[in-house]
């Protein structure tokens, strides 16, 4: 009966300061988050959260309409090593953990208004739309990401390198 | 029993030393995660064992609770009740390890903060370093002595 007693305190304790903490903290995310991928990227949907669904491209024949048109300037925000691995042939590597270093010199190379198509690897992974929202601050206006990534890429045997 | 390991067993000094072992252990391994609820959150979508519906609920109040229980069992208040919760969270741990670790599903354990990649410590090693606190966890549990240093060892 005590120990009952004893174990409501401290739950309740702990439950009351996770919520105050989760509602004022600028990290908190919602009560239930978006971990379905048939929905697109999976998320907490945090307070400062990087996923936006009105950026996504959740078919992978549109993303690859876009690869043909020949505008789109496909954008790959794994690691390096992913990147040397195997990408999406034409795509360039811009490692989201590296983005300080590299981003003065992509913006020699890419105007604010080149057709930007980011991607990582897949819907499990936000790297890609972490990308999108560091190149929108800097003033890119027309960046998508694509969700489906390198493996959903590949999977349809379309062009990699 | 022989005299020896009743002396060890009742000794009120391992009592604290293992009390706080735990209590700092949760303590520290909250820390990251209150600090990024999104990121505990992914890592357990990652173990892939959990329904949609309470994975974020379960970042939010788990580290809290590892905190509150830490902070009870260094502080001394009900501690057998605060070692109670956490020994139910290392049995936890262990099987959704021993699950993931069984059917080869490659993921983060995300006990402390996260592991970068090809730094983390093997499946095996995290199922043994929980066992050895949970051993901890039931001699804290079981002893039945006055308790050093509690602000308020029970109700």
């Amino acid at each position: 009966m005590k120990t009952t007693k004893e174990l409501s305190i401290l739950l309740s304790i702990a439950v009351v300061a996770a919520i105050l903490m989760n509602n004022f903290s600028p990290a908190g995310i919602a009560l239930v988050g978006q971990w379905e991928t048939s929905h697109g990227t999976v998320t907490a949907k945090a307070k400062n959260d990087v996923v936006y669904d009105d950026l996504e491209i959740g078919d992978t024949t549109l993303a690859k309409r876009f690869y043909d048109g020949g505008n789109a300037l496909f954008v790959d925000a794994r690691a390096r090593e992913d990147y040397e691995y195997g990408h999406i042939k034409g795509a360039i590597s811009l490692p989201v953990n590296e983005f300080d270093a590299f981003i003065d010199e992509f913006l020699e190379f890419y105007s604010l208004d080149s057709p930007i198509i980011t991607y990582c690897s897949g819907r499990t992974c936000e790297d890609s739309h972490h990308l999108a929202q560091l190149l929108i601050y800097r003033g890119y206006e027309n960046v998508s990401v694509f969700i489906d990534g390198f493996p959903g890429w590949e999977a349809e045997g379309y062009p990699i390198e | 029993m022989n005299k020896t390991a009743a002396h060890f067993i009742g000794n009120s000094w391992i009592e604290i030393l293992a009390r706080w072992i735990l209590g700092f252990t949760f303590i520290y391994a909250s820390y990251h995660k209150i600090l990024e609820p999104a990121e505990f959150a992914r890592i357990i979508y990652g173990y892939d064992l959990f329904p949609a519906a309470i994975i974020n609920l379960s970042a939010i109040i788990v580290p809290f609770v590892e905190l509150t229980a830490g902070i009870f069992l260094i502080l001394g208040i009900f501690p057998r009740s605060a070692v109670l919760i956490i020994n139910a969270m290392l049995v936890v741990f262990v099987v959704l390890l021993s699950i993931n670790l069984i059917r080869g599903h490659a993921f983060d354990c995300g006990c402390f903060a996260p592991q970068l990649s090809g730094n983390e410590p093997s499946k095996v090693f995290v199922i043994a370093r929980d066992i050895v606190f949970l051993l901890l966890g039931m001699f804290v549990f079981l002893y039945n002595r006055d308790r050093r240093w509690c602000i308020r060892p029970t109700l």
